[in-house]
Protein backbone atom coordinates (compact mmCIF):
# COMPACT_ATOMS: atom_id res chain seq x y z
CA UNK A 1 0.00 0.00 0.00
CA UNK A 2 2.95 2.64 0.90
CA UNK A 3 4.41 1.76 -2.17
CA UNK A 4 1.88 2.52 -4.42
CA UNK A 5 1.28 5.40 -2.60
CA UNK A 6 5.13 6.67 -3.06
CA UNK A 7 4.31 5.29 -6.60
CA UNK A 8 1.28 7.96 -6.87
CA UNK A 9 3.20 10.71 -5.55
CA UNK A 10 6.28 9.78 -8.01
CA UNK A 11 4.38 10.39 -10.91
CA UNK A 12 2.34 13.18 -9.59
CA UNK A 13 5.29 15.20 -9.01
CA UNK A 14 7.00 14.12 -12.35
CA UNK A 15 3.38 15.67 -14.12
CA UNK A 16 4.00 18.61 -11.69
CA UNK A 17 7.23 19.79 -13.01
CA UNK A 18 6.65 19.31 -16.11
CA UNK A 19 3.33 21.06 -16.32
CA UNK A 20 5.52 24.11 -14.10
CA UNK A 21 7.73 24.02 -16.85
CA UNK A 22 5.29 25.46 -19.16
CA UNK A 23 4.24 28.01 -16.61
CA UNK A 24 2.58 30.34 -19.42
CA UNK A 25 0.17 27.55 -21.04
CA UNK A 26 -0.70 26.66 -17.35
CA UNK A 27 -1.63 30.35 -16.07
CA UNK A 28 -3.38 30.85 -19.78
CA UNK A 29 -5.73 27.91 -19.68
CA UNK A 30 -6.57 29.10 -15.86
CA UNK A 31 -7.07 32.89 -16.93
CA UNK A 32 -9.54 31.60 -20.60
CA UNK A 33 -11.17 29.55 -17.88
CA UNK A 34 -13.01 32.68 -16.30
CA UNK A 35 -14.12 33.82 -19.63
CA UNK A 36 -16.06 30.58 -20.28
CA UNK A 37 -17.57 31.39 -17.32
CA UNK A 38 -18.46 34.75 -17.79
CA UNK A 39 -19.77 33.95 -21.03
CA UNK A 40 -22.25 31.71 -19.36
CA UNK A 41 -23.20 33.48 -17.32
CA UNK A 42 -24.53 36.32 -19.72
CA UNK A 43 -25.29 33.76 -21.72
CA UNK A 44 -27.71 32.54 -18.26
CA UNK A 45 -28.79 36.77 -17.58
CA UNK A 46 -30.25 37.04 -21.36
CA UNK A 47 -32.18 33.60 -20.59
CA UNK A 48 -33.82 34.77 -17.50
CA UNK A 49 -36.92 32.55 -16.53
CA UNK A 50 -37.40 30.90 -20.20
CA UNK A 51 -36.59 28.20 -19.76
CA UNK A 52 -38.10 27.84 -16.15
CA UNK A 53 -40.46 24.67 -17.12
CA UNK A 54 -37.50 22.89 -17.98
CA UNK A 55 -35.25 23.75 -15.29
CA UNK A 56 -37.25 23.28 -12.17
CA UNK A 57 -35.79 19.83 -10.59
CA UNK A 58 -32.37 21.99 -10.75
CA UNK A 59 -33.56 24.90 -8.84
CA UNK A 60 -35.07 27.10 -11.76
CA UNK A 61 -31.76 29.06 -12.37
CA UNK A 62 -29.97 28.24 -15.83
CA UNK A 63 -26.13 29.40 -14.51
CA UNK A 64 -26.28 27.13 -11.69
CA UNK A 65 -27.52 24.28 -14.08
CA UNK A 66 -24.70 25.06 -16.83
CA UNK A 67 -21.74 26.05 -14.68
CA UNK A 68 -22.52 22.24 -13.28
CA UNK A 69 -22.69 20.69 -16.57
CA UNK A 70 -19.47 22.56 -17.99
CA UNK A 71 -17.53 21.80 -14.80
CA UNK A 72 -18.43 18.24 -14.70
CA UNK A 73 -18.54 17.35 -18.27
CA UNK A 74 -14.72 18.67 -18.78
CA UNK A 75 -14.12 16.30 -16.07
CA UNK A 76 -15.86 13.52 -17.44
CA UNK A 77 -14.43 14.20 -20.90
CA UNK A 78 -11.03 13.96 -19.16
CA UNK A 79 -11.57 10.70 -17.83
CA UNK A 80 -12.80 9.86 -21.31
CA UNK A 81 -9.38 10.90 -23.42
CA UNK A 82 -7.07 10.89 -20.04
CA UNK A 83 -5.81 7.05 -21.14
CA UNK A 84 -5.62 6.79 -24.44
CA UNK A 85 -3.67 10.67 -24.32
CA UNK A 86 -1.46 9.52 -21.66
CA UNK A 87 -0.75 6.22 -23.95
CA UNK A 88 0.00 8.79 -26.62
CA UNK A 89 2.09 11.37 -25.02
CA UNK A 90 4.50 8.98 -23.74
CA UNK A 91 4.72 7.17 -27.39
CA UNK A 92 5.46 10.43 -28.54
CA UNK A 93 8.10 11.53 -25.89
CA UNK A 94 9.73 8.27 -26.34
CA UNK A 95 9.65 7.66 -23.02
CA UNK A 96 6.85 4.19 -22.92
CA UNK A 97 9.50 2.04 -23.68
CA UNK A 98 12.10 3.21 -20.97
CA UNK A 99 8.96 2.70 -18.17
CA UNK A 100 8.28 -0.36 -19.50
CA UNK A 101 11.19 -2.45 -18.95
CA UNK A 102 11.14 -1.46 -15.20
CA UNK A 103 9.29 -4.16 -12.88
CA UNK A 104 6.59 -1.70 -12.50
CA UNK A 105 3.58 -3.46 -14.92
CA UNK A 106 2.07 -1.87 -17.70
CA UNK A 107 -1.46 -1.52 -16.21
CA UNK A 108 -0.12 1.17 -13.19
CA UNK A 109 2.49 2.92 -15.52
CA UNK A 110 -0.70 3.88 -17.76
CA UNK A 111 -3.21 4.53 -14.68
CA UNK A 112 -1.05 6.81 -13.22
CA UNK A 113 0.46 8.40 -16.08
CA UNK A 114 -3.46 9.94 -16.38
CA UNK A 115 -3.23 10.56 -12.48
CA UNK A 116 -1.89 14.54 -13.42
CA UNK A 117 -5.14 15.35 -15.66
CA UNK A 118 -7.52 13.99 -12.93
CA UNK A 119 -5.82 16.10 -10.35
CA UNK A 120 -5.85 18.80 -12.68
CA UNK A 121 -9.39 18.64 -13.91
CA UNK A 122 -10.95 18.55 -10.06
CA UNK A 123 -8.65 21.85 -9.65
CA UNK A 124 -10.54 23.26 -12.72
CA UNK A 125 -14.30 22.09 -11.28
CA UNK A 126 -13.28 23.41 -7.58
CA UNK A 127 -12.41 26.99 -9.27
CA UNK A 128 -15.73 26.49 -11.71
CA UNK A 129 -17.60 26.19 -8.19
CA UNK A 130 -15.46 28.64 -6.56
CA UNK A 131 -16.16 31.61 -8.99
CA UNK A 132 -19.67 30.14 -9.29
CA UNK A 133 -20.25 30.93 -5.54
CA UNK A 134 -18.97 34.50 -5.74
CA UNK A 135 -21.88 35.00 -9.32
CA UNK A 136 -24.50 33.45 -7.32
CA UNK A 137 -24.95 29.59 -7.49
CA UNK A 138 -26.30 28.96 -3.92
CA UNK A 139 -24.55 25.47 -2.66
CA UNK A 140 -25.24 25.82 0.65
CA UNK A 141 -27.65 23.17 1.20
CA UNK A 142 -25.48 21.03 -1.07
CA UNK A 143 -25.09 17.04 0.41
CA UNK A 144 -21.70 17.03 -0.65
CA UNK A 145 -21.46 13.05 0.63
CA UNK A 146 -23.75 12.79 -2.03
CA UNK A 147 -21.93 14.40 -4.83
CA UNK A 148 -18.32 12.58 -3.83
CA UNK A 149 -20.18 9.52 -4.33
CA UNK A 150 -21.68 10.30 -7.56
CA UNK A 151 -18.03 11.28 -8.70
CA UNK A 152 -16.27 8.20 -7.34
CA UNK A 153 -19.06 6.41 -9.73
CA UNK A 154 -18.49 8.88 -12.21
CA UNK A 155 -14.47 8.07 -12.24
CA UNK A 156 -15.24 4.70 -12.36
CA UNK A 157 -17.34 5.00 -15.00
CA UNK A 158 -16.16 6.87 -17.40
CA UNK A 159 -12.19 5.94 -16.45
CA UNK A 160 -13.71 2.16 -17.76
CA UNK A 161 -14.64 3.91 -21.13
CA UNK A 162 -11.06 6.03 -21.73
CA UNK A 163 -9.37 2.27 -20.48
CA UNK A 164 -11.58 0.87 -23.96
CA UNK A 165 -10.30 3.72 -25.97
CA UNK A 166 -6.39 3.52 -24.93
CA UNK A 167 -6.79 -0.01 -25.71
CA UNK A 168 -8.39 1.17 -29.50
CA UNK A 169 -4.94 3.32 -29.00
CA UNK A 170 -2.72 0.59 -28.00
CA UNK A 171 -3.91 -1.50 -31.51
CA UNK A 172 -4.74 1.08 -33.81
CA UNK A 173 -2.49 3.82 -32.73
CA UNK A 174 -5.21 6.67 -34.33
CA UNK A 175 -9.01 6.57 -35.28
CA UNK A 176 -10.40 5.28 -31.74
CA UNK A 177 -14.20 5.08 -31.94
CA UNK A 178 -14.87 5.18 -28.73
CA UNK A 179 -13.67 8.19 -27.66
CA UNK A 180 -15.18 9.93 -30.84
CA UNK A 181 -18.41 7.94 -30.21
CA UNK A 182 -18.97 9.46 -26.76
CA UNK A 183 -16.97 12.82 -27.10
CA UNK A 184 -20.26 13.70 -30.30
CA UNK A 185 -22.65 12.73 -28.39
CA UNK A 186 -22.21 13.19 -24.75
CA UNK A 187 -22.50 16.67 -24.68
CA UNK A 188 -25.72 16.79 -27.03
CA UNK A 189 -27.63 14.17 -25.10
CA UNK A 190 -26.10 13.80 -21.46
CA UNK A 191 -27.96 17.20 -20.53
CA UNK A 192 -24.50 19.84 -20.51
CA UNK A 193 -26.06 22.87 -22.01
CA UNK A 194 -29.76 22.04 -21.51
CA UNK A 195 -31.85 19.70 -19.88
CA UNK A 196 -32.57 16.55 -22.09
CA UNK A 197 -36.48 17.48 -21.37
CA UNK A 198 -35.70 19.43 -24.08
CA UNK A 199 -34.94 16.93 -26.55
CA UNK A 200 -37.96 15.31 -28.46
CA UNK A 201 -38.99 12.02 -26.56
CA UNK A 202 -37.32 10.03 -29.04
CA UNK A 203 -33.93 11.50 -28.87
CA UNK A 204 -34.54 11.44 -25.01
CA UNK A 205 -33.95 7.38 -25.65
CA UNK A 206 -30.23 8.36 -26.94
CA UNK A 207 -29.74 10.02 -23.68
CA UNK A 208 -30.75 7.32 -20.90
CA UNK A 209 -28.00 4.83 -22.48
CA UNK A 210 -25.42 7.52 -21.83
CA UNK A 211 -23.70 7.48 -18.31
CA UNK A 212 -23.47 11.21 -18.69
CA UNK A 213 -26.97 11.80 -18.18
CA UNK A 214 -26.39 10.06 -14.68
CA UNK A 215 -23.67 11.74 -13.64
CA UNK A 216 -24.96 15.19 -14.34
CA UNK A 217 -28.55 14.73 -12.69
CA UNK A 218 -27.12 13.25 -9.88
CA UNK A 219 -24.43 15.72 -9.08
CA UNK A 220 -27.22 18.70 -10.02
CA UNK A 221 -29.48 17.60 -7.73
CA UNK A 222 -27.00 16.44 -5.16
CA UNK A 223 -25.52 20.39 -5.12
CA UNK A 224 -28.22 22.39 -6.35
CA UNK A 225 -30.84 20.61 -4.71
CA UNK A 226 -29.29 18.64 -1.77
CA UNK A 227 -31.36 16.08 -2.64
CA UNK A 228 -30.51 12.78 -0.06
CA UNK A 229 -28.86 9.46 -0.35
CA UNK A 230 -31.69 7.83 -0.94
CA UNK A 231 -32.90 10.55 -3.33
CA UNK A 232 -30.20 9.79 -5.04
CA UNK A 233 -30.10 6.34 -5.30
CA UNK A 234 -31.82 5.93 -9.41
CA UNK A 235 -28.46 7.68 -10.50
CA UNK A 236 -25.89 6.14 -8.26
CA UNK A 237 -27.33 2.48 -8.85
CA UNK A 238 -27.43 3.28 -12.53
CA UNK A 239 -24.00 4.00 -12.80
CA UNK A 240 -22.58 1.17 -10.55
CA UNK A 241 -24.43 -1.07 -13.82
CA UNK A 242 -22.94 0.81 -15.74
CA UNK A 243 -19.20 0.39 -14.45
CA UNK A 244 -20.26 -3.27 -13.84
CA UNK A 245 -20.62 -3.58 -17.47
CA UNK A 246 -17.69 -1.37 -18.25
CA UNK A 247 -14.82 -1.74 -16.16
CA UNK A 248 -14.08 -5.80 -16.46
CA UNK A 249 -14.72 -5.34 -20.09
CA UNK A 250 -12.40 -2.49 -20.46
CA UNK A 251 -9.64 -4.59 -18.29
CA UNK A 252 -10.14 -7.30 -20.46
CA UNK A 253 -9.63 -4.92 -24.14
CA UNK A 254 -6.71 -3.29 -22.29
CA UNK A 255 -4.60 -6.79 -21.47
CA UNK A 256 -5.71 -7.66 -24.77
CA UNK A 257 -4.55 -5.27 -26.22
CA UNK A 258 -1.21 -4.57 -24.74
CA UNK A 259 -0.67 -8.16 -25.39
CA UNK A 260 -1.19 -7.94 -28.83
CA UNK A 261 0.81 -4.82 -29.61
CA UNK A 262 3.63 -6.71 -27.48
CA UNK A 263 3.32 -9.77 -30.25
CA UNK A 264 3.25 -7.21 -32.87
CA UNK A 265 6.40 -5.17 -31.53
CA UNK A 266 4.20 -2.00 -32.23
CA UNK A 267 3.86 -1.38 -28.10
CA UNK A 268 5.88 2.25 -28.60
CA UNK A 269 4.75 3.08 -32.00
CA UNK A 270 2.46 5.94 -32.68
CA UNK B 1 4.67 -8.85 -38.81
CA UNK B 2 4.27 -5.22 -39.65
CA UNK B 3 7.66 -2.72 -38.28
CA UNK B 4 10.03 -5.31 -36.67
CA UNK B 5 12.37 -7.32 -38.32
CA UNK B 6 10.92 -11.04 -36.68
CA UNK B 7 13.75 -13.20 -34.86
CA UNK B 8 13.79 -16.69 -35.63
CA UNK B 9 15.59 -20.45 -34.53
CA UNK B 10 17.76 -18.39 -32.04
CA UNK B 11 19.17 -20.95 -29.51
CA UNK B 12 22.26 -19.44 -27.47
CA UNK B 13 23.54 -19.30 -23.85
CA UNK B 14 25.26 -16.29 -22.58
CA UNK B 15 27.20 -16.82 -19.19
CA UNK B 16 27.47 -14.89 -15.97
CA UNK B 17 29.86 -12.08 -16.17
CA UNK B 18 30.30 -12.44 -19.78
CA UNK B 19 29.70 -9.72 -22.36
CA UNK B 20 27.87 -10.97 -25.40
CA UNK B 21 27.80 -9.13 -28.60
CA UNK B 22 25.48 -9.24 -31.28
CA UNK B 23 26.97 -8.42 -34.18
CA UNK B 24 25.10 -7.38 -37.50
CA UNK B 25 23.76 -5.04 -40.08
CA UNK B 26 21.07 -2.23 -40.09
CA UNK B 27 17.33 -4.78 -39.83
CA UNK B 28 18.80 -7.69 -38.64
CA UNK B 29 16.18 -8.26 -35.73
CA UNK B 30 18.94 -6.81 -33.44
CA UNK B 31 16.63 -4.98 -31.43
CA UNK B 32 13.92 -7.08 -32.19
CA UNK B 33 15.74 -9.72 -30.04
CA UNK B 34 16.97 -7.40 -27.10
CA UNK B 35 13.34 -6.11 -26.87
CA UNK B 36 12.32 -9.97 -26.56
CA UNK B 37 14.23 -10.73 -23.72
CA UNK B 38 13.44 -7.18 -22.16
CA UNK B 39 9.52 -8.45 -22.21
CA UNK B 40 8.93 -5.50 -24.42
CA UNK B 41 8.13 -7.63 -27.39
CA UNK B 42 6.40 -11.42 -26.54
CA UNK B 43 7.63 -13.98 -28.88
CA UNK B 44 5.11 -16.24 -30.83
CA UNK B 45 6.90 -19.35 -29.90
CA UNK B 46 10.18 -20.69 -27.92
CA UNK B 47 11.22 -19.90 -24.78
CA UNK B 48 13.81 -17.55 -23.45
CA UNK B 49 15.40 -17.18 -20.06
CA UNK B 50 16.81 -14.15 -18.78
CA UNK B 51 19.26 -14.62 -15.10
CA UNK B 52 16.91 -17.89 -14.71
CA UNK B 53 14.15 -16.39 -15.14
CA UNK B 54 10.71 -16.96 -18.17
CA UNK B 55 10.82 -14.01 -20.20
CA UNK B 56 6.85 -14.33 -20.56
CA UNK B 57 5.65 -16.37 -17.71
CA UNK B 58 8.06 -14.53 -15.20
CA UNK B 59 8.21 -11.05 -16.89
CA UNK B 60 8.27 -8.64 -14.02
CA UNK B 61 11.13 -10.98 -12.55
CA UNK B 62 13.10 -10.35 -15.50
CA UNK B 63 12.20 -6.95 -15.69
CA UNK B 64 14.00 -7.08 -12.11
CA UNK B 65 17.12 -8.27 -13.28
CA UNK B 66 17.74 -5.85 -15.95
CA UNK B 67 18.74 -3.13 -17.29
CA UNK B 68 18.65 -1.71 -20.80
CA UNK B 69 20.35 0.97 -22.45
CA UNK B 70 18.49 2.57 -25.47
CA UNK B 71 20.13 5.22 -28.06
CA UNK B 72 17.06 6.53 -28.18
CA UNK B 73 17.76 10.48 -26.95
CA UNK B 74 13.82 11.10 -26.82
CA UNK B 75 13.78 8.31 -23.56
CA UNK B 76 13.78 10.72 -21.07
CA UNK B 77 11.87 13.93 -19.54
CA UNK B 78 13.60 16.95 -21.62
CA UNK B 79 12.32 19.44 -19.89
CA UNK B 80 13.32 17.86 -16.08
CA UNK B 81 16.88 17.25 -15.17
CA UNK B 82 19.16 14.54 -15.43
CA UNK B 83 18.57 13.91 -11.65
CA UNK B 84 14.86 14.62 -11.52
CA UNK B 85 14.88 12.33 -14.61
CA UNK B 86 16.63 9.51 -12.71
CA UNK B 87 14.69 9.82 -9.53
CA UNK B 88 11.46 9.10 -11.59
CA UNK B 89 12.86 5.86 -12.89
CA UNK B 90 14.30 5.00 -9.70
CA UNK B 91 10.72 5.17 -8.06
CA UNK B 92 9.35 2.77 -11.13
CA UNK B 93 12.42 0.10 -10.21
CA UNK B 94 10.56 0.60 -6.47
CA UNK B 95 13.07 3.20 -5.08
CA UNK B 96 11.76 6.08 -3.16
CA UNK B 97 13.04 8.78 -0.98
CA UNK B 98 16.07 8.53 0.54
CA UNK B 99 17.52 5.23 -1.25
CA UNK B 100 16.17 6.75 -4.71
CA UNK B 101 18.05 9.57 -4.21
CA UNK B 102 21.24 7.46 -2.97
CA UNK B 103 21.44 5.18 -5.53
CA UNK B 104 20.80 8.45 -8.01
CA UNK B 105 24.04 10.18 -6.78
CA UNK B 106 25.97 6.90 -6.90
CA UNK B 107 24.95 6.39 -10.87
CA UNK B 108 25.73 9.41 -11.62
CA UNK B 109 29.10 9.42 -9.71
CA UNK B 110 29.68 6.32 -11.81
CA UNK B 111 28.98 8.15 -14.89
CA UNK B 112 30.75 10.94 -13.75
CA UNK B 113 27.93 13.41 -14.33
CA UNK B 114 27.13 14.72 -10.81
CA UNK B 115 28.05 17.93 -11.49
CA UNK B 116 25.49 18.56 -14.20
CA UNK B 117 22.84 16.42 -12.51
CA UNK B 118 21.11 19.72 -11.72
CA UNK B 119 20.51 20.56 -15.36
CA UNK B 120 17.93 20.51 -17.61
CA UNK B 121 18.43 16.91 -19.96
CA UNK B 122 17.47 18.91 -22.89
CA UNK B 123 21.00 20.97 -22.64
CA UNK B 124 23.05 17.81 -22.48
CA UNK B 125 25.28 16.89 -25.17
CA UNK B 126 24.81 13.59 -27.04
CA UNK B 127 27.25 11.92 -24.69
CA UNK B 128 26.15 13.19 -21.55
CA UNK B 129 22.99 12.06 -22.84
CA UNK B 130 23.84 8.59 -23.60
CA UNK B 131 25.57 8.35 -20.25
CA UNK B 132 22.43 9.20 -18.88
CA UNK B 133 20.42 6.60 -20.63
CA UNK B 134 23.83 3.91 -19.07
CA UNK B 135 23.46 5.69 -15.42
CA UNK B 136 19.26 4.96 -16.03
CA UNK B 137 20.22 1.19 -16.97
CA UNK B 138 22.40 0.69 -13.48
CA UNK B 139 19.95 2.07 -11.44
CA UNK B 140 18.57 -1.13 -10.04
CA UNK B 141 21.85 -2.96 -9.88
CA UNK B 142 20.82 -5.17 -12.56
CA UNK B 143 22.47 -8.49 -13.15
CA UNK B 144 22.26 -8.11 -17.13
CA UNK B 145 23.01 -5.38 -18.59
CA UNK B 146 21.06 -4.67 -22.21
CA UNK B 147 22.76 -2.21 -24.40
CA UNK B 148 21.52 -1.71 -27.53
CA UNK B 149 24.22 0.22 -30.30
CA UNK B 150 24.98 2.43 -27.21
CA UNK B 151 27.64 4.11 -28.96
CA UNK B 152 25.50 5.11 -32.54
CA UNK B 153 24.64 8.47 -31.61
CA UNK B 154 27.72 9.55 -30.57
CA UNK B 155 31.11 10.72 -32.31
CA UNK B 156 34.00 8.72 -32.39
CA UNK B 157 36.37 10.17 -29.83
CA UNK B 158 32.80 9.98 -27.25
CA UNK B 159 32.19 6.43 -28.59
CA UNK B 160 35.91 5.31 -27.88
CA UNK B 161 35.47 6.88 -24.19
CA UNK B 162 32.23 5.12 -23.70
CA UNK B 163 33.70 1.87 -24.65
CA UNK B 164 36.65 2.09 -22.49
CA UNK B 165 34.21 3.03 -19.64
CA UNK B 166 32.02 0.07 -20.54
CA UNK B 167 34.84 -2.25 -20.55
CA UNK B 168 36.59 -0.41 -17.24
CA UNK B 169 33.51 0.13 -14.84
CA UNK B 170 30.52 -1.89 -15.73
CA UNK B 171 32.54 -5.02 -16.62
CA UNK B 172 35.54 -4.96 -14.59
CA UNK B 173 34.82 -3.38 -11.44
CA UNK B 174 31.08 -4.27 -11.47
CA UNK B 175 30.77 -7.57 -13.16
CA UNK B 176 27.85 -6.76 -14.49
CA UNK B 177 26.86 -9.68 -17.45
CA UNK B 178 26.11 -7.56 -20.44
CA UNK B 179 24.26 -8.16 -23.73
CA UNK B 180 24.97 -5.52 -26.70
CA UNK B 181 24.14 -5.43 -30.44
CA UNK B 182 26.06 -3.63 -32.92
CA UNK B 183 27.08 -3.22 -36.46
CA UNK B 184 30.40 -1.72 -35.39
CA UNK B 185 32.94 -4.53 -36.06
CA UNK B 186 35.60 -2.47 -33.87
CA UNK B 187 33.26 -2.31 -30.82
CA UNK B 188 32.57 -6.02 -31.20
CA UNK B 189 35.84 -6.73 -30.81
CA UNK B 190 36.96 -4.38 -27.97
CA UNK B 191 34.43 -5.13 -25.78
CA UNK B 192 32.68 -8.52 -26.35
CA UNK B 193 34.00 -12.25 -25.11
CA UNK B 194 32.57 -13.55 -27.27
CA UNK B 195 29.79 -12.30 -30.32
CA UNK B 196 27.21 -13.68 -32.37
CA UNK B 197 27.08 -13.21 -36.12
CA UNK B 198 22.96 -11.94 -36.75
CA UNK B 199 21.61 -11.54 -39.99
CA UNK B 200 18.24 -11.76 -41.23
CA UNK B 201 16.79 -12.98 -37.76
CA UNK B 202 18.96 -15.69 -37.46
CA UNK B 203 22.58 -16.63 -35.72
CA UNK B 204 24.74 -17.70 -38.05
CA UNK B 205 27.47 -18.27 -35.75
CA UNK B 206 28.60 -18.08 -32.34
CA UNK B 207 32.40 -17.41 -30.69
CA UNK B 208 35.05 -14.97 -29.27
CA UNK B 209 36.53 -12.44 -31.64
CA UNK B 210 39.75 -14.44 -31.85
CA UNK B 211 38.12 -17.91 -32.80
CA UNK B 212 36.21 -16.38 -35.07
CA UNK B 213 38.99 -14.93 -36.85
CA UNK B 214 41.64 -17.86 -36.50
CA UNK B 215 39.21 -20.34 -37.93
CA UNK B 216 39.79 -18.40 -41.54
CA UNK B 217 43.28 -17.76 -41.28
CA UNK B 218 45.79 -15.56 -39.42
CA UNK B 219 44.75 -12.73 -41.14
CA UNK B 220 41.63 -12.37 -41.06
CA UNK B 221 39.41 -10.18 -40.02
CA UNK B 222 35.40 -9.79 -38.24
CA UNK B 223 34.34 -8.40 -42.00
CA UNK B 224 35.75 -11.51 -43.18
CA UNK B 225 33.45 -13.66 -40.92
CA UNK B 226 30.78 -11.97 -41.50
CA UNK B 227 31.18 -12.73 -45.17
CA UNK B 228 32.12 -16.08 -44.83
CA UNK B 229 28.83 -16.95 -42.23
CA UNK B 230 26.45 -14.84 -43.90
CA UNK B 231 27.55 -14.24 -47.60
CA UNK B 232 27.65 -10.82 -47.24
CA UNK B 233 29.60 -8.08 -46.00
CA UNK B 234 29.64 -4.93 -44.03
CA UNK B 235 30.22 -2.45 -46.63
CA UNK B 236 32.17 0.39 -45.27
CA UNK B 237 34.77 -1.41 -43.37
CA UNK B 238 35.04 -3.98 -45.64
CA UNK B 239 35.48 -1.96 -49.22
CA UNK B 240 38.25 -2.77 -51.13
CA UNK B 241 39.20 -5.31 -48.98
CA UNK B 242 37.97 -8.54 -51.70
CA UNK B 243 37.95 -12.00 -50.46
CA UNK B 244 40.82 -11.34 -47.89
CA UNK B 245 41.46 -8.74 -45.16
CA UNK B 246 43.20 -6.30 -44.67
CA UNK B 247 43.87 -3.48 -41.80
CA UNK B 248 41.26 -1.18 -41.21
CA UNK B 249 42.23 2.41 -41.95
CA UNK B 250 42.44 4.21 -38.60
CA UNK B 251 41.91 7.77 -40.24
CA UNK B 252 38.43 6.00 -41.48
CA UNK B 253 37.77 4.31 -37.78
CA UNK B 254 33.88 4.93 -36.18
CA UNK B 255 32.89 7.00 -39.59
CA UNK B 256 29.41 5.79 -40.99
CA UNK B 257 26.84 7.24 -43.52
CA UNK B 258 24.55 8.55 -41.06
CA UNK B 259 27.09 10.18 -39.07
CA UNK B 260 27.24 7.68 -36.52
CA UNK B 261 28.98 4.29 -36.43
CA UNK B 262 28.39 1.44 -38.69
CA UNK B 263 28.41 -0.70 -41.58
CA UNK B 264 25.75 -0.85 -44.32
CA UNK B 265 24.57 -3.88 -45.96
CA UNK B 266 24.99 -4.10 -50.00
CA UNK B 267 23.34 -5.83 -52.59
CA UNK B 268 20.35 -7.22 -50.03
Amino acid sequence: MTMIFRKVLSFVRRSYMLQMSYKFEFFLRIFFMFFNILTYYFVAKLIGTAGQKYLEPYGGDYFSFVLIGIAFSAYLMISLRGFSESVRDEQMMGTLEAMLVTPTNTSTIITLSTLWNFIFASFRVLLYLVIGVFLGVNLVGANVLGALIILVLTIICFGSIGILSASFIMIFKRGDPINMLFMSTSELFGGVFFPIGVLPSWLQTVSHLLPMTYSLNGMRHALLQGYSLQDLAPDMVTLVLFSALLLPASLLAFRYAVRKAKIDGTLVHY
Amino acid sequence: MDGITPVDCVDMKVKRGEVFGILGPNGAGKTTLIKMLCTLILPTSGDARVNGYDVVKESGKVRESIGFVTTDERSFYWRLTGRQNLEFFASLHNFYSKEARDMVDEVLEVVNLKDHADERFLNYSAGMKQSMAIARGLLNDPEVLFMDEPTRSLDPGAAQSLRDFIRQHIVKERGKTIFISTHNLDEAEQLCDRVAIFDGGRINVVGSPEELKGNLGSDSGLCDVFLHYTGKRFEERCEGEGATSRPTRPDRKGFSHRGGFGMRRRGL
